[in-house]
């Protein structure tokens, strides 16, 4: 990814995950039907009406998370392009890292615990792998604030 | 004679990392996890076996019922379970010893009342303990014939935080009064469940008229074929019936007043009580 397109996929990254989460969220908080496959492999409603479509029993579903990780992450994409410096980098690098772990848990629990997939967390998830994987590149990379704030 | 100068050592030149190798690390790692996953996933799934066709006693049955893990129940959430009950603020009810009430108010021929009773069994034995329970089935000549079950006709219940008052009101037919409702269970289920069966009021917090899933998940099935069942969280029927069971279970909660703790507060109840 250039330098110039990453701040862009980072922040589209950022707005599809919103946009996905809240969606969730609202069909968790309505009741109402979910556009999802419910056969076989696929089916969104054996994951989210799982108990870990909720945070630890709380209550509150596990896409509100979401809603807060993508929307902090297109926060410090814009940051970056505002401040340039190595902080808003550190910050992102960081909150992508973590974004990934949680990630890579949510996808244990789908795969093993449930053996089943939702497709919409699938679309936040490659989203949030996508956020990571442009941030890791940016960083070997070497961005031009990086190096002048090296030396 | 000019001097040879002796130039500096070249700095050996530094070989630069691609920005691209650790986003192939990245791939390649997320790809070996998620292949590691579904490895686990492999060895720990349980090949498919054909259901065991014996004969179980209603008491292995119940037995078996009170016996399903936590950790199931959590994981199903409410599964495929219809969100169907509903709270309410209604007169508060207390049974025979004092406890709030769980009114059931069924009929053995139907064929909607024999689903809901496998989860209300699991819901009401993470609460106290049921006996006298019989195997059943619904009419054979009504919608989802010879739908299996247990009957409440002759059930006991003790628990120390709820009571339980089941009629089973009607036998093999709706012209076969087994026992009639009270003046003021009728006005019950006539008031909260357009006097219709199953009905079931939680002690004036909650109420369920109809049934969760359909009873066709269990058509052709025998009482062992639907524990067996129930063993795996992602069978269709432990979807619908665990399901359910963590319905009627927050519902329960609310009149129980959270007790006991380790029921209520568990994941799959509190998923499920968001859905009241």
């Amino acid at each position: 990814v250039s330098e110039r397109l990453r701040p862009a996929v980072t922040l589209l990254a950022a707005l599809g995950g919103v946009a996905i989460s809240v969606y969730l969220t609202l069909v968790h908080a309505s009741a109402a039907p979910l556009a999802c496959s419910a056969i076989g492999v696929v089916d969104c409603e054996r994951v989210l009406s799982s108990g870990f479509g909720v945070i630890g029993g709380s209550g509150v579903p596990t896409s509100a998370a979401g809603i807060v990780w993508f929307a902090v992450s297109g926060a410090l994409a814009l940051a970056r392009l505002r401040w340039p410096g190595p902080l808003a980098a550190r910050f992102q690098l960081v909150w992508s890292v973590l974004g990934l772990a949680v990630v890579l848990g949510l996808v244990f629990v789908e795969i093993v615990l449930l053996g089943a997939l939702c497709a919409w967390c699938t679309a936040a998830h490659v989203l949030v792998l996508v956020t990571f994987l442009a941030v890791v590149q940016g960083a070997a990379a070497g961005a031009p604030e990086a190096q002048s704030a090296g030396g | 004679v000019a001097t040879a100068r002796k130039r500096p050592p070249r700095a050996k030149p530094r070989r630069r990392r691609s920005p691209w190798t650790p986003v192939l690390a990245t791939l390649a790692g997320v790809a070996v996890l998620v292949a590691a996953f579904l490895i686990i996933r492999w060895a720990t799934t349980p090949a498919a076996q054909p259901a065991p066709a014996t004969t179980v006693t209603a008491d292995q049955l119940t037995a078996e019922l009170a016996a399903i893990p936590q950790s199931e129940l959590d994981q199903v959430g409410i599964g495929s379970a219809a969100p169907q009950v509903k709270r309410i603020s209604g007169t508060a009810l207390n049974g025979p010893d004092g406890k709030p009430e769980v009114l059931y108010v069924g009929g053995e021929f139907c064929p909607y009342c024999a689903a809901e009773r496998w989860s209300l069994v699991v819901a009401l034995s993470r609460f106290g303990s049921l006996s006298g329970l019989r195997t059943a089935r619904s009419s054979a000549s009504d919608a989802f014939p010879s739908t299996p079950t247990l009957t409440f006709r002759s059930a006991a219940y003790s628990s120390q935080v709820i009571d339980l008052v089941a009629v089973e009101e009607f036998g093999d037919s709706p012209s076969q009064v087994l026992k009639p409702l009270a003046p003021a269970q009728e006005a019950l289920v006539r008031q909260y469940g357009s006097g219709s069966i199953p009905f079931v009021y939680f002690g004036g917090h909650a109420v369920l008229s109809g049934a969760t899933y359909s009873p066709g998940l269990l058509q052709g099935w025998d009482w062992a074929q639907v524990t067996h069942a129930l063993q795996t969280p992602t069978s269709d029927q432990a979807r619908a019936i665990l399901g359910s069971a963590n319905l009627l279970t927050a519902a329960i909660c609310q009149s129980s007043g959270g007790q006991p703790d380790a029921v209520c507060a568990s994941a799959g109840v509190k998923a499920a009580a968001s859905h009241l």
